[in-house]
């Protein structure tokens, strides 16, 4: 290992080129802005129009003539490159540096950025057929129904008809405020007209969001009819007559109703070229096919790749305002990460190119995807985000990671574990540095009582944790050794924890071989605002070995 | 770059984040916060994880804090106020700080002053470890106490004089990041907050659990088996006037529950609600596990009745049977909801902002929820409406990277 080297810094050239992939309302609106701060862009739209999803959006007139506005000025814009309706074939290289090979117009072009922005659109899945419904003229989704309210002879047909109109939410999918607004806006149309009633059937009304309870409440001043069930209606459909009823538990009756129309709810979903992109792009996918994992070090716009960024419905279903508060702290982010496209970087992890066999191993475990190869394993100052996962993972201990490297560690564990604490168990705690060391921190400083001889041992996440250190640190005198790694699905490093537990599960093997009781290792999960959590851990993994020294 | 300078009004997590994304883009933050300590109410919140995270975002809110404090372009007034604010060319503001303070320089967080006046809520302690210092000097009790409080330091880190202070400082842009007050339950007699020991509130949870580790009663500290939340206190309430969903409460409710089953398995939860909100992308999934571990009931109580043993009782409707049944629950949990800061109209008149119908800040853009009718003035976090932690987060980000644009230091 080579400390001077991992010191050094790395001057870095960075492409000012940025790839946004996506061209609706979230994709245009990062192109125009990433272009006004002087960077070139390659935009890439992956559907035909926008016009649909401003539709699923519930745009309103005035904002879609935004967006069109947007959409020219992009079109016009000399700084960005569109690629009609084109697909990433293969994304390589690091951030700072992606090549990225796009198929468009039956070509392939291949092109530099220096940051790629995933901005995907939302797509809309109807759900009449979860209420065994045929769509016909009298039984619309709500996309359907907005289109027959926005056009003239349509909605004067609702209303001259002095239509019922019944609407179904919540019953075949939870929905989303997004969705509960076109709804109520619907619903608040109707109450409207003269003549014309809405019975709304729902779930749960989602109103979590800036004036939904007041177009809620208005709606129903104005003489919408809500009945909030649990279960979804009984809905029957025979030729043109349409039936609507449900037991009501209070007057211990059915209610029965034979609207006009049946205004059914659909989902707004991922759009289908997500996966794709992931795969291409080497990015995780979280729940129901959006491009972000539910973990919070990811908000708002970052994927588990530096330099890859997530906006607006790409991530999760989201409203137009929203999207392009994304797209403003993608800005940041893009602005922050290529600046001017110089850069001086320390390398965190440092390969030992004699010792390396370019097994891939650390290729494969990389959370962050900041290791490629040449000849040996070459890891990207840039990417790499320091969690050590690939150095405690690499068969030939080829990777040291600066501050943490396999000799500093041996010091630090002997220190710790040979440390005079009287009669005390002695207790070495390793301990991630983004949770339970600042847990353990914040018990000493909330005075709460721990062991005396307890030592804590920063690591820069769990999945530093070799089994060596584990098996060292009771060799060199500890009673008893703690693995304090994140919660599940809060590790920064996304499996830090995960690798940690494996290699306790191994430990506990070596330890049994050698006669050494099990509970002398114990692995936890904690968060950095757990100090009374923390106490308690080591209180009684004390007060358990303790008990052992009699 | 030349030195452009940016305050920021209010140190919850929102004004935070703004604080952070500006020192990182190169500029001088000054963040002025009205109590004691950085951290909002965002910092008073425990972690809510079951085996595992169920993305609260309470820790985010720690380690903005430490970020924040550990930044040398961001200057910290803790305990200050804004006594007026100029706009020429620029903003020249007045702050204005307390009679007694306790100086970080000095102070070594050694607690003794705590210890001696915890009792009389003259000194408070911070949530985090990271406030610096981890104690205030609460400014309501100051002057009764003014000698004592000088002898007490060992370290001499406690200054007292006579009279507040005032500073000027001048900014270039402003962000308000004032957040929101929590509703008070005692407007909502029938619950007998602070008349029955066992009904608490959201955050008076967060208080116990981060004292005893677990949920213990009031009544008897013995620890709660019995629980109920209701939910939309003071929330999507017209009899209020309170419009609004506050979006934070239940969330707050299935995850508080979720993790407090999780320590004890044996604990019986009731969540009165009205309309459950979703929680995050995987919200159905979430749901679908808390309706197995939870007791969900569709109506919210309109009394509670307290009967033997401190414990209470609440009207609920029997479906089977259609008639109405008294159920006893030993704790009551009451998920109060956003209220726009109390101070929002004084605020909004010192800074010429428009407030919304609700009384919250108004923004000017429907599309930009940072915007302000004044341009060089930018909002963040729940001063413009309800937002939990991580949309706050955003939201704050948006406004630093609205003033980087304002400032010419972006496009």
């Amino acid at each position: 290992m080579n400390t001077k080297q991992q010191n050094d810094m790395e001057k870095v050239n960075l492409s000012t080129q940025i790839a946004v992939i996506g061209g609706g309302y979230a994709g245009l609106k990062a192109a125009s802005r990433i272009s006004a701060n002087g960077y070139n862009v390659i935009l890439a739209p992956q559907h035909n129009d926008t016009d649909n999803n401003l539709a699923v959006l519930g745009v309103s007139a005035a904002e879609t003539d935004r967006i069109k506005a947007l959409e020219n000025d992009v079109a016009n814009d000399q700084n960005v490159e569109i690629l009609p309706l084109s697909t990433l074939l293969e994304a390589s290289g690091m951030p700072g540096n992606f090549t990225l090979r796009f198929e468009s117009a039956g070509a392939v072009l291949e092109k530099s950025a220096g940051a790629v922005v995933v901005a995907t659109d939302t797509a809309v899945n109807p759900l009449h057929q979860i209420y065994g419904l045929t769509p016909a003229t009298n039984v619309v989704s709500v996309s359907e129904f907005e289109n027959l309210l926005a056009s003239e002879t349509t909605r004067k047909a609702i209303e001259d008809g002095k239509k019922t109109v019944a609407f179904l939410v919540g019953f075949a999918h939870e929905g989303s405020p997004l969705l509960m607004k076109r709804v109520l806006n619907c619903v608040s149309d109707i109450v409207g007209m003269d003549g014309c009633s809405a019975y709304v059937y729902v779930n749960n009304i989602k109103v979590a969001d800036d004036g939904l309870e007041r177009l809620y409440t208005r709606c129903r001043n104005s003489g919408a009819i809500y009945f909030k069930l649990q279960k979804a209606p009984t809905v029957i459909q025979e030729n043109e007559k349409l039936t609507v009823s449900f037991y009501d538990p209070v007057i211990r009756n059915d209610i029965e109703l034979n609207p006009d129309i049946i205004v059914c709810e659909e989902v707004l979903v991922a759009d289908n070229v997500n996966l794709g992109l992931a795969e291409a792009l080497h990015i995780d996918v979280g729940p129901m096919g959006f491009l972000q994992k539910e973990n919070v070090h990811r908000l708002p716009v970052a994927s588990n790749r530096e330099g890859i960024f997530v906006v607006g419905s790409a991530r999760e279903v989201q409203d137009l305002s929203t999207s392009w508060s994304d797209v403003d702290n993608m800005m940041l982010r893009v602005r922050a990460l290529i600046g001017d496209g110089e850069k001086s970087v320390a390398a965190k992890a440092v390969v030992d190119r004699e010792k390396c066999t370019i097994c891939l191993t650390c290729y494969r475990c990389c959370p962050h995807g900041a290791i490629s190869w040449d000849d040996k394993a070459v890891i990207s100052s840039l990417a790499c985000q320091g969690c050590g996962i690939c150095a405690s993972e690499c068969p030939m201990d080829a990777i040291q990671l600066a501050d943490f490297t396999d000799a500093e560690m041996t010091d630090r564990i002997k220190a710790a574990a040979s440390e005079s604490a009287a009669n005390a168990p002695k207790i070495v705690a390793f301990c991630c540095q983004n949770s339970a060391y600042e847990a353990g921190l914040a018990a000493k400083a909330f005075g709460h009582q721990l062991p005396a001889g307890l030592q804590l041992i920063q690591v820069p996440c769990a999945g530093k944790i070799d089994i060596h250190y584990i098996l060292n640190a009771l060799v060199e005198g500890a009673d008893g050794v703690l693995v304090l790694a994140c919660h599940t699905g809060n590790c920064k490093s996304e499996f830090g924890n995960t690798y940690a537990k494996w290699r306790i599960n191994d430990a506990y093997q070596k330890l049994e071989q050698v006669g050494i009781e099990k509970d002398r290792l114990e692995f936890k999960t904690l968060a950095s605002n757990m100090a009374s959590d923390f106490a308690r851990i080591v209180i009684d993994m004390e007060k358990r070995i303790g008990q052992k020294k009699g | 770059m030349d030195s452009k300078n940016v305050m920021i009004i209010g140190g919850g997590i929102a004004g935070m984040t703004a604080a952070r994304e500006l020192a990182e883009a190169g500029l001088s933050v000054d963040l002025v916060e009205k109590s004691g300590f950085l951290g909002g109410h965002a910092i008073q919140y425990t972690c809510k994880a079951t085996s595992e995270c169920l993305q609260c975002g309470a820790c985010s809110v720690e380690k903005m804090l430490k970020d924040v404090v550990g930044n040398d372009k961001i200057t910290v007034h803790l305990s200050t106020e804004i006594e007026t604010i100029e706009n020429s060319n620029g903003y020249s503001i007045k702050i204005k700080k307390p009679a007694a303070f306790i100086d970080a320089k000095k102070c070594t967080n050694c607690g003794i002053c705590y210890e001696k006046f915890k009792e009389d809520d003259l000194i408070l302690q911070g949530y985090s470890k990271n406030n610096t210092p981890l104690y205030a000097v609460n400014r309501e009790k100051i002057e009764e106490n003014k000698i004592a409080l000088k002898e007490v330091c060992p370290e001499g880190a406690i200054s007292v004089s006579d009279t507040a202070s005032f500073e000027d400082l001048t900014a270039a842009a402003v962000v308000v990041a004032t957040g929101f007050t929590p509703f008070n339950p005692e407007r909502k007699g029938t619950y007998g907050y602070n008349r029955f020991s066992n009904v608490i509130s959201g955050l008076d949870l967060e208080r116990i659990k981060r004292r005893n580790g677990f949920l213990a009663r009031p009544s008897d500290g013995a620890a709660a088996q019995k629980i109920a939340f209701i939910q939309c206190v003071g929330s999507r309430d017209e009899n209020l006037g309170n419009l609004w969903c506050s979006q934070i409460c239940c969330p707050y409710a299935l995850r508080t529950a979720e993790s407090l089953k999780h320590k004890n398995p044996d604990l019986d939860v009731t969540i009165f609600y009205m309309d459950i909100q979703n929680t995050g992308k995987s919200f159905p999934a979430f749901y679908e596990t808390c309706k197995d571990d939870i007791r969900f009931i569709r109506s919210i109580p309109v009394d509670i009745f307290p009967v033997e043993n401190d414990n209470l009782n609440m009207r609920l409707f029997d479906e089977t049977e259609g008639t109405p049944v008294m159920e006893s629950f030993d704790l009551v949990v009451l998920s109060i909801g956003i209220m726009p800061n109390s101070e929002n109209k004084p605020i909004s008149e010192l800074l010429g902002l428009a407030l919304d119908q609700d009384g919250f800040f108004q923004n000017s853009d429907a599309l930009n929820k940072t915007s302000t009718s004044n341009d060089g003035i930018f909002i963040a976090g729940t001063a413009q409406g309800p937002k939990n932690i991580a949309a706050s987060m955003a939201h704050a980000g948006q406004a630093a990277s609205g003033v980087l644009k304002y400032l010419g230091v972006t496009e």
